[in-house]
């Protein structure tokens, strides 16, 4: 998607600035914005700086322009506060610029990785393919390449190849395991969903791993792909029906599909956990998809004897950040560290002695922006909080 | 602009008060800074400055001044005047980090703010802090700054109690173009921020002169006791007259909170761009059909207990259904009131393509009604929806008027007859006796040749004694004769 693309919504745009904080709390809720201050940074820049490529008054030559296509996180925050007929499109326009970038040849050298990444190893980090399976070494779990099962689980690249984050996939698996599900893996053979590729103006990376997913999820025959990764959700939710092919299967998130199964009696929870947590909503799992999926992780936290759930003040369509998403973990990491420690400093003003997510992107944002920050909070997937229960 | 090697140099030296990341050159910067939503021609600064407290803006002005090179000061820019394009370059010094409330005095009710507070700052930290206490609100976005609003003279939710915005100041904190620090009123003399009397009233050397006399840092503005009950009541008047009639009854009174009249074809085009989110525009004209209202007037009424709104409502009710009995007139209707919905998000002028002007001004209620036909009868003629609005200000004492004109910046053609509109609307407002709030640069040299000689050279006067080397957002008020 080029500019030419988004060309009737780039004169939306008054520069009115609702955009910059959540209606009716009146805090910030454009990250890029609140680091940077300039307004280049914020959403109505970027549309500006769209109009103005588009009209030839600016070009995507200079270095630090494209800096500010770079830093959005794609959370659509922007998109939720503002009212106006193009506010449906604000991130549409980031892409679009995005693409132009690339089209016109500018790569950003962290973008490149993610490239190269998905064109040798079919993943965004480029780690050998060969070890997309590893986190499951121990589980005792069925491949769904080999035989037929009733629910894929799709781990996507960051759980697959983070091993600090390997808990999550196996308390995923593990509880569906103890629910009596039918759960494969494809291990090795698993691919990148493509999102990521999307969402950084590669649109050929993406058509190609969307077809490849599709086809191979609807040839193994499944009845319902759970994933844990709400990148990953959203993808296969809000993009892969851009594809011309019709998905024989369910696509749910882990906490729809857990809290399917715990009020459908079969999940049941012998331990307590004792912890105060606070929850943190992902775009992904949220905004970017419609509805927003906001009650089953707090309907599953609530029902896990021991936990107190405390919200934080931005939560739900209004939650702030994580700071990862769209690329900026890769390609401006200090920004994204800096926008997850202003999730953590929220969530430990909650009195939350845990900070719960669902999205191992959001989860590996946090736990680095811990060690760089220092701020005294843990932090768990909700498959790890819901482990510990049974 | 700047010579590349002074811009060079200046960037370093402003880098060394602010950091280096509260300065930018980028180009995608210098253009977003160098234009607003009004048709008014981009200018582009050299620079864009972010300081942080008022003693960085203290070193900045002394810096520029001792440099000659101009300073526009902005928040959100969001004036409908074009008043923070910078005319002359230089920097370009949004104020947006200067966002503390200071104090909020509970007794004396007011607060002390910097200029990057906006409306739904206030209004949040009121809710959570002092919910006892209201500030007022502008007919614009959450974003606009309170200080900017004071300064620039607007019209709010309180102005038919109290006038202008910049009538319930009580002090202010400027630099003033040579850099020096001044407090302004009660704090001037004493710990307390509480009114600008009984001093000599300084602060008219930099209300209303959009920031060409001094960067002001620090404002206290006045609060006011939350009412309890709250309630809208609307009116549809028929015909022109019967709406004027309406607004001098609802002045006479002197109950109302807020009196605001608008055209019933924007109504309409609001609540679709509002509900729907559906890009509106006032080309071509949508007329009004017969049976429908030409004004529709809106009311807000409070009491401190119920008893008292609804006596007030009923003392409404009686003196307009006798004052009025000869006008066709449908209401009033009981509505929730709007004002816990503000600020808003203004939809119902935001969402036309990215534009927005007018020819706002202020001006007697006794050439109200011919100023507001004459004005919906040029929209006509340019075959625009009539979008009339007027706020009555000070029960009575004068009003706002002005036809709102949200357009598509992508449109050359609407962009021309917008700016043709504006201009004969400007010729007629001023024969009318009302005068331009928030005064663009091509208005003020239109006033200045209607102002008597001696207040031209007086204005000019005060700006040269303040800005001797005329730095701050040059062009405007006070600006030398070419």
């Amino acid at each position: 998607m080029g500019l030419d693309d988004v060309k009737e919504w780039l004169y939306g745009c008054t520069h009115c600035g609702t955009c910059k904080d959540v209606l009716g709390l009146f805090i910030p809720s454009c990250p890029a914005g609140e680091r940077f201050n300039l307004e280049s940074y914020f959403p109505s820049g970027k549309i500006f700086i769209a109009r103005a490529v588009s009209e030839g008054r600016l070009s995507l030559d200079d270095d630090d322009i494209r800096d500010r296509i770079y830093a959005c996180t794609g959370c659509l925050s922007c998109q939720q506060q503002c009212g106006a007929y193009h506010h449906e499109h604000i991130f549409e326009i980031v892409q679009a610029l995005r693409t132009e970038a690339v089209t016109r040849g500018f790569l950003h050298p962290a973008y490149m990785l993610i490239y190269y990444g998905l064109r040798k190893d079919d993943n965004v980090f480029g780690k050998p393919k060969a070890e997309r399976g590893d986190w499951a070494k121990d589980s005792a779990v069925k491949y769904a390449a080999q035989e037929k099962v009733d629910v894929l689980y799709h781990a996507g690249c960051m759980l697959s190849f983070d091993p600090e984050l390997w808990e999550v996939p196996k308390s995923a698996i593990d509880i569906m395991k103890a629910a009596g599900v039918d759960v494969g893996i494809m291990g090795r053979e698993e691919t990148c969903c493509g999102g990521r590729a999307y969402e950084i103006g590669y649109t050929g990376e993406f058509t190609k791993y969307a077809q490849h997913c599709l086809e191979t999820f609807n040839t193994l025959g499944v009845n319902k792909v759970v994933t844990s990764c709400s990148d990953g959700y959203s993808t296969f939710k809000t993009l892969y029906p851009k594809l011309d092919i019709e998905p024989k299967f369910e696509v749910l998130h882990i906490v729809e599909y857990l809290d399917q199964l715990i009020k459908g009696g079969r999940i049941k929870f012998t331990r307590e956990v004792p912890l105060k947590v606070t929850y943190h909503d992902p775009c992904h799992l949220g905004r970017h998809v419609s509805p927003g999926v906001y009650e089953p992780p707090r309907d599953i936290l609530k029902s896990i004897p021991g936990i107190e759930l405390i919200e934080m003040e931005r939560i739900r369509e209004n939650a702030w950040c994580c700071g990862a998403g769209s690329g900026v973990k890769q390609a401006v990491p200090e920004f994204a560290l800096w926008t997850a420690n202003e999730r953590l400093k929220e969530a430990k003003a909650t009195g939350a002695t845990a900070l719960v997510t669902s999205c191992p992107w959001c989860e590996r944002n946090f736990k680095d922006a811990v060690k760089e920050y220092g701020i005294e909070i843990e932090v768990y997937d909700i498959a790890e909080i819901t482990r510990k229960a049974i | 602009m700047l010579e590349a090697a002074v811009r060079s140099s200046m960037v370093k030296k402003l880098g060394k008060i602010v950091g280096s990341e509260s300065v930018s050159t980028n180009q995608a910067d210098l253009y977003i800074y160098s234009q607003d939503m009004t048709p008014a021609e981009p200018s582009w600064p050299d620079m864009v400055v972010l300081p942080k407290s008022a003693g960085e803006v203290q070193a900045i002005v002394r810096l520029a001044n001792k440099e000659r090179i101009p300073v526009t000061p902005q928040v959100a820019g969001e004036n409908i005047g074009g008043l923070t394009i910078p005319l002359k370059g230089g920097i370009l010094l949004d104020l947006k980090r200067m966002d503390r409330i200071i104090e909020v005095n509970e007794t004396d009710m007011y607060a002390v703010v910097e200029p990057g507070v906006t409306f739904g700052h206030i209004k949040a930290y009121l809710e959570k802090h002092h919910p006892d206490l209201i500030y007022t609100y502008a007919f614009s976005p959450h974003s606009t700054s309170i200080l900017a609003n004071a300064l620039v003279q607007g019209l709010d939710n309180l102005s038919f109690r109290y006038g202008a915005a910049s009538g319930w100041v009580g002090g202010l904190e400027v630099i003033l173009p040579t850099g020096e620090l001044v407090k302004i009123g009660s704090c001037a003399v004493s710990k307390g921020w509480q009114a600008l009397v009984p001093l000599p009233e300084l602060a008219g050397l930099f209300l209303g002169w959009q920031g060409t006399t001094g960067i002001v840092t620090k404002m206290a503005v006045s609060l006011w006791p939350r009412p309890k009950h709250l309630v809208g009541l609307n009116f549809q008047s028929m015909d022109w007259d019967g709406t004027y009639e309406l607004l001098w009854t609802l002045s006479r009174t002197r109950i109302p909170d807020d009196v605001i009249a608008l055209s019933y074809p924007y109504v309409q085009m609001s609540k679709l761009a509002k509900a729907e989110h559906k890009k509106v525009s006032l080309y071509p004209a949508q007329t009004t059909k017969p049976g429908e209202p030409e004004m529709v007037i809106t009311v807000e009424i409070s009491g401190n207990t119920k008893n008292e709104l609804n006596t007030k409502v009923e003392v409404v009710e009686e003196t307009v259904k006798e004052q009025l009995k000869d006008f066709e007139l449908i209401g009033p209707q009981i509505s929730p009131s709007k004002t816990a919905s503000y600020p808003e998000q203004a939809l119902g002028i935001l969402s036309s393509g990215g534009g927005l002007t007018w020819v706002g001004c202020y001006g007697p209620m006794s050439n109200w009604l011919e100023t507001a036909k004459k004005g919906c009868a040029l929209q006509d003629k340019y075959e625009l929806s009539r979008s009339c609005y007027t706020r009555i200000m000070k029960e009575g004492h004068f009003v706002g008027l002005r036809w709102m004109l949200p357009f598509d910046k992508g449109d050359p053609e609407m962009v021309k007859r917008i700016r043709a509109l504006c201009s004969e609307q400007l010729d007629m407002v001023l024969e009318m006796g009302y005068i331009p709030y928030k005064t663009p640069f091509w208005a003020i040299r239109t006033l200045e040749e209607r102002a008597g000689p001696d207040w031209v050279k007086l204005h000019r006067r005060v700006k040269k004694m303040l800005d001797p080397n005329n730095i701050l957002n040059p062009g405007r008020w006070g600006a030398p004769q070419e």
